[in-house]
């Protein structure tokens, strides 16, 4: 269980000139359960799709669980992906799709599965393309589960749900988790559903990602400091500024720091995670950017 | 993978071998109707038997066409309609997530796809292709002209190739530009521009063809002469028939005994002193070339047009397992 969940380095995807995911470098270890947060388009459904060896990098390397995405049959039986939208087959019933999956994966737990359908009250003769969202995302949950995977991948699963349906899916899902011992990715650009069920985060905007580490340890590094104009110019190395604002008689700074000891600064206050987060997309997307420089000089 | 192979391929498939077997159905009445016409025109023939024989070409020759081309179309539609939705219609629901993502590489997905569907779209193709040469043989004999565009297209091995090809040429197709609609539309486009390119282009190159030079007392039994025209300008055939042969030739100069061309004031001038133009010909020692590939080629050229075809169809079938891995989204 040492190895790393994920370990990417400087992992790049390009399609012609657009690029999807620049330079990202992650180091995941093992059981955590991981949201991947950032607004559309910052790239969190290309790098789970290089996580499921779905697509290859253009530039840089990719392990997951110690081995290359989809390499061969057994690496693909470690990973379960439910991709965006939840594919399913409309033409095949829900019974279909757990034949599907007794025939394609080697590892499957056959009777999780059908307990798992009744369980959610799904009738195994109706046919895919006939269900809700919410029944859809759980039959994908559930294929995805019964290969008995070692690592879980949902492409913002709960998108497409109303609120109640996507409350009882992640309600679901963690109780799945629990009964597996599976580490899980799951990505969603609402920050509170991320804040139910993870403890781990990766924060991912145009195309990079921002931050990422154990969500505790995150929201002990980063702080809002509001002093007087002109007194928080100097920081003590290993204290970066992420945000600056500025009125004409003070300053206040949203800092990260990475010393690894106890900020030592007066007016320094713990931030939500929410507000984190933000304070990094904003940044990505080149808000505050001017005064970040002015601060910095 | 061939469980779920066979249950996404199941309703097409079974109506298809409805299809099919309604074909096969009626090529065995057709056969049997035909053997008939053979006995009755041919076998037990005893007076005016070349008429006889013309008669049984023109009873069967439009609907033998019509099936031959039915079998030239079958396996440009299985193309477009079997293996480009194979892929795109993946895409387009997004179900190559899923199916992907199971423990079956994307390599073994493909070849399962590829032996099964593939197998059946060739199976069907050749199966109705053997069919129609046995149930066209009687007439194939009596015409016999198998080197007929569209019915050398039609028989034999032929057929067996073109399904290979048409089927890869889809997935490929499919694979690249991802749309059903766009994928169907160029995939038939590329096929028929290769059936036509191969017809016309590179069959009657297959093998050097052979120049004969025939004299006009023999125009007639070594082969035939359809279509024969004088005019101010020259004699010349614009039709020549060798049994079985492929005669490449268009229009045929005639040439007198001294090799230079017949003209029109030769023809004149024999014709008023009462001649027949046949007798006036033969009186000038007219001689014509005329280049073919001979009838005994027939084989070897079934061959090399299944050879062409199943090549590309190896080259297209690499092109896709070298592509599907890496990924499509």
């Amino acid at each position: 269980m040492n190895t790393p969940v994920l370990r990417a380095d400087t992992l790049t995807k390009r399609y012609g000139k657009h690029t999807a995911l620049t330079e990202a470098t992650l180091d995941i270890p093992a059981g955590r359960i991981v949201g991947l947060v950032g607004p559309n388009g910052a790239g969190k459904s290309t790098l789970l799709a290089l996580a499921a060896g779905l697509i290859r990098p253009t530039s840089g390397h990719i392990e997951v669980l110690g081995r290359t995405p989809a390499a061969d049959s057994a690496a693909l039986a470690d990973v379960g992906f439910v991709a965006q939208d939840t594919p399913v087959y409309a033409g095949l019933s829900v019974d279909d799709h757990l034949k599907l999956g007794e025939h394609l994966n080697p590892t499957w737990d056959g009777a999780f599965a059908r307990d798992r359908i009744a369980q959610l009250g799904l009738d195994p003769a109706k046919k895919a393309g006939r269900l809700s969202g919410g029944q859809k995302a759980q039959l994908a949950l559930t294929i995805a589960a019964a290969k008995r995977p070692r690592l879980l991948i949902f492409d913002e699963p709960v998108a497409a749900l109303d609120p109640l349906a996507r409350r009882a899916f992640l309600q679901n899902l963690m109780e799945l988790v629990a009964e597996l011992d599976v580490s899980v990715i799951l990505s969603s650009h609402l920050i509170g559903d991320v804040e139910r069920v993870c403890d781990h985060l990766i924060v991912l905007a145009e195309s990079r990602v921002q931050v990422a580490g154990d969500i505790d340890d995150l929201l002990a590094a980063h702080h809002r400091v509001v002093g007087p104009r002109g007194t928080l110019d100097t920081l003590p190395d290993g204290v970066q500024v992420i945000a600056a604002d500025h009125t004409d008689r003070q300053t206040t700074l949203i800092v990260h720091n990475t010393t690894g000891r106890p900020l030592d600064l007066p007016g320094a206050d713990t931030i939500g995670l929410e507000d984190m987060v933000l304070t990094y997309l904003h940044r990505a997307e080149g808000i505050g950017t001017p005064t970040l420089q002015e601060t910095r000089a | 993978m061939i469980w779920l192979t066979w249950r996404q391929m199941r309703a097409q498939t079974l109506w298809t071998a409805g299809v099919v077997a309604a074909v096969a159905a009626y090529l065995l009445y057709l056969a049997a109707d035909i053997r008939d016409a053979y006995r009755v025109n041919i076998t037990d023939c005893t007076t005016a038997c070349e008429e006889a024989a013309h008669t049984l070409a023109d009873q069967f020759g439009s609907g033998l066409l019509l099936i031959g081309v039915l079998l030239l179309a079958a396996p440009a539609l299985i193309g477009a309609f079997w293996a480009v939705p194979l892929i795109t219609r993946e895409l387009e629901t997004g179900t190559h997530r899923l199916v992907w993502s199971q423990s079956v590489t994307r390599t073994r997905w493909l070849a399962v796809k590829l032996a099964l569907v593939g197998g059946v779209s060739v199976l069907f193709t050749g199966a109705l292709s053997l069919l129609l040469t046995w149930a066209a043989g009687p007439f194939d004999k009596v015409v016999d002209s198998r080197f007929e565009p569209l019915t050398f297209a039609a028989r034999d091995l032929a057929p067996f190739g073109y399904a290979l090809l048409a089927f890869t040429l889809g997935l490929v197709v499919g694979v690249l530009a991802r749309k059903t609609l766009v994928a169907m539309a160029v995939t038939l486009l590329v096929f028929v521009v290769f059936q036509l390119v191969m017809a016309n282009v590179l069959r009657p190159h297959f093998a050097e063809p052979v120049t004969e030079t025939i004299a006009w007392a023999d125009a007639n039994t070594v082969g035939q002469i359809d279509s024969f025209g004088i005019g101010p300008a020259g004699a010349g055939i614009q039709e020549y028939k060798i049994p079985g042969a492929w005669v490449i030739s268009g229009y045929i100069a005639v040439d007198k005994g001294d090799g230079t061309e017949v003209t029109g004031a030769d023809i004149e001038a024999c014709e008023t002193q009462g001649g027949t133009p046949d007798d006036c010909m033969i009186a000038m020692d007219a001689t014509f070339d005329v280049t073919y590939q001979p009838a005994d080629r027939y084989w070897d050229f079934q061959w090399i047009e299944f050879g062409i075809a199943a090549g590309l169809a190896a080259i297209l079938a690499g092109v896709a397992f070298w592509r599907l891995p890496r990924g499509l989204n």
